[in-house]
């Protein structure tokens, strides 16, 4: 087999997201009154990037095999940060979003230490800081409010010339910057060696401490992009539990639709990416088409049941997980 | 295949993108509704929130109108009765006619997947939006492109932090009030009242609070309270209100925010001499009231139930006729007092305790019986 044919295969999962994703937008922007005009797209675009960042961090762990719960608390917590250091000056604003940043970093990297020195199961560790990350957040915000930056809000969240969302600009940019480099690297394969087998990585001589860390560290920087991202959407923060679990849930589903196996070593985050936009385009659906409103809920979670078994159908068929990688 | 060690510094990379983005942004600002001198065209419903309040004009539309609600979560009986009384008052002939198109969708607890259900009914050309927000503050976008849309903005239960918008606001000060003024009528020479408090906290308890504290302070008659917190909840009010009970044998009067049904079942249970009871409007507080009327069980029921959507219709309805509207709204209280329950009308003994049943605004012109709301269908149209 030629070299391309084998990058075909290894991102037949990632392929597939992509098309299913590319089938029920266009059903939703048929079906959509206004047409598929910019402030659709825009619209479309804000929800769905928000998703993608927070479902790229957890793409990051559930390659490692583990997982990380407490992504949505960082989300809320950079939100509620964003909404008390990203105003003022150009200088404070720029300085605000780097503190946010480096807040989720921080807090990744501390789930990463915890998982990899303190050796605690990544589900438990990161329940347990997820409650501590709420909990800043709260303590920083305790009612909804505060101000972002309008101009550079209306800049993330607006359109270019063209109509084309900002946000999704932004999105490719940070793909192109930081999985695409990650991919290829050392450290990149290390992470994907981690999670197929940590033994056999191990043997290798592959740096799996410093791979689980990285992992972690860029959950938490991630997730607060895309609390940066939903400040900027709506203009304030708010420390919302019900938010931080959603957000939570949300990614995990969006990675396994966008064909991440949750056993780790297989998928990329351009599919988390695309299983984010089906998610959210899911629930658009509930707005064209006309669904009785105590039914929807129900009618939502049979559409993505029906998703996660298409993302999770070609990984149930193999026995050995090298498969996903060539033969 | 090009191997490389970590990283640049892609988030450097990225703000540089970020403020690149700001140069470029086009979003359109316009102008929204006429500020305008009050009063408002139904002043009767329409009952300004301070008088300080503006007053909106908007520029007058040819019906009949397409009008979304926006809600978030579902999820209680308070939200599931108020989504079928909004469909209820769709139906009702004299709205029914003024709308071409009336949409629900409940997007849950997600604050971002309701700013841009928003957003897609502004730009599917809806006429308006009336919104249960999930969060006040997060809404100033959606603000300014409903204003370049021309798209009224009606919010109510929790409202939106704007001066941009149109908000249906609760008077809890005001039921607090009316509460302590019928006690007052009813007790005229004063006494120990039993007080069931809500949750603990939230403005709406501390406000119904001070409005019947202040109203009882200011009649100049000698009242005592006791107060115990029921949490809005039967049980627990029946359970505080027994214990109080217990200790103090006694009462004139007795009040609660909520849990209005259990608190009286308390003072049943005990054999306590049924007082004057002024509480919220749960059927089943309004149930033993008709029942217990020949005991001497003398009550006034009062609140701001689910019904308030219709107000909020009313509201985005009257501002596409182009008629003046408060910028900020006081909403009106459904209420009935002793002799005035009447089953069938204003009680429903075959429905369940929990139906809430302040439905009637009869200043809006609004009123529901039970089965107009229980026996819609749900579905759209």
């Amino acid at each position: 087999m030629k070299d391309w044919q084998y990058r075909l295969r290894g991102a037949r999962t990632t392929l597939s997201a992509i098309a299913v994703f590319i089938v029920i937008f266009a059903l939703y922007a048929a079906k959509h009154d206004g047409g598929f005009t910019g402030n659709v797209a825009q619209t479309a675009a804000n929800k769905g990037v928000l998703l993608a960042f927070v479902a790229i961090g957890q793409c990051f762990v559930v390659l490692t095999a583990g997982i990380d719960l407490s992504v949505g608390a960082v989300f809320i917590l950079a939100d509620c940060l964003a909404s008390t250091l990203v105003t003022g000056s150009p200088l404070a604003v720029a300085f605000g979003v780097v503190a946010v940043l480096v807040a989720g970093l921080a807090c990744g990297l501390v789930n990463g230490l915890i998982v990899v020195y303190g050796r605690l199961q990544p589900i438990v560790a990161t329940i347990a800081t997820g409650a501590i990350y709420f909990g800043l957040a709260l303590w920083v915000r305790p009612e909804p409010g505060g101000d972002i930056d309008s101009n550079l809000a209306d800049a993330v969240t607006g359109q270019l010339p063209g109509g084309i969302p900002s946000s999704l600009v932004l999105l490719l940019a940070i793909i192109l910057l930081v999985w695409v480099p990650f991919r290829r690297s050392v450290m990149g394969r290390a992470v994907y060696a981690v999670g197929s087998s940590e033994a056999s990585a191990y043997m290798s001589g592959l740096p799996i401490r410093r791979a689980k860390l990285l992992a972690y560290g860029f959950a938490g920087l991630f997730s607060a992009v895309g609390g940066l991202m939903l400040s900027f959407i709506t203009y304030s923060g708010e420390a919302s539990a019900t938010n931080a679990s959603t957000y939570t849930l949300n990614s995990i589903a969006a990675v396994v639709i966008g064909g991440v196996s949750l056993f780790g070593g297989a998928g990329s985050a351009i599919g988390a990416v695309f299983g984010a936009l089906i998610f959210r385009t899911i629930n658009d659906l509930l707005f064209v088409f006309d669904l009785d409103p105590l039914w929807q809920p129900l009618f939502l979670g049979l559409v993505l049941l029906a998703a996660v078994s298409f993302g999770s159908l070609r990984l149930l068929r193999i026995r050995n997980r090298l498969e996903l990688f060539g033969q | 295949m090009k191997v490389t060690t970590p990283f640049p510094q892609p988030f450097l990379i990225a703000a540089l993108c970020l403020s690149a983005l700001g140069a470029t942004s086009t979003l359109a600002r316009a102008a929204g509704p006429e500020v305008v001198a009050g009063p408002a065209a139904d002043a009767q419903c329409f009952v300004p929130w301070t008088d300080k309040t503006k007053y909106f004009k908007y520029a007058k539309k040819p019906g009949p109108y397409r009008i979304a609600l926006a809600n978030g979560f579902i999820g209680n009986t308070w939200r599931i009765q108020m989504i079928k009384t909004a469909k209820a008052y769709a139906e009702q002939p004299e709205v029914k006619k003024q709308l071409k198109e009336f949409k629900v969708v409940s997007t849950g607890d997600d604050i971002a997947a309701q700013i841009s259900a928003v957003n897609n009914f502004i730009d599917s050309g809806y006429d308006a939006v009336v919104i249960d927000a999930q969060n006040p503050t997060a809404f100033k976008g959606v603000v300014k492109r409903a204003q370049a849309a021309g798209v009224v903005l009606v919010a109510f239960d929790n409202t939106i932090d704007t001066d941009a918008a149109i908000n249906v606001n609760v008077d809890q000060e005001g039921l607090g009030k009316y509460w302590g003024d019928w006690l007052v009528k009813n007790l005229p020479k004063g006494g120990s009242i039993l007080e069931v408090r809500g949750v603990t906290g939230t403005s709406v308890d501390t406000d119904r609070h001070k409005g019947l504290q202040e109203t009882l302070k200011a009649s100049g008659q000698k009242f005592e309270t006791v107060e115990v917190v029921g949490r809005w909840d039967d049980g627990t009010a029946q359970k505080v209100s027994a214990d109080a009970l217990a200790v103090h044998k006694k009462f004139d009067g007795m009040t609660a925010q909520g849990g209005s049904t259990g608190m009286v079942r308390a003072f049943m249970d005990a054999g306590a001499p049924l007082v004057p009871a002024a509480a919220e409007t749960e059927n089943g507080f309004r149930k033993l009231c008709l029942a217990d009327q020949a005991k001497g069980l003398n009550c006034a029921s009062g609140g701001t139930g689910p019904a308030q959507v219709a107000v909020a219709i009313k509201t985005a309805l009257t501002a596409l006729n182009g008629d003046v509207v408060p910028q900020s709204i006081r909403l009106p209280l459904a209420h009935v007092e002793d002799p005035g329950f009447k089953a069938g009308d204003n009680v429903y003994p075959d429905q369940t305790d929990n139906f809430f049943v302040g439905n009637s605004f009869p200043t809006c012109g609004i009123n529901f019986t039970a089965q107009e709301i229980m026996g819609r269908s749900e579905a759209n149209q």
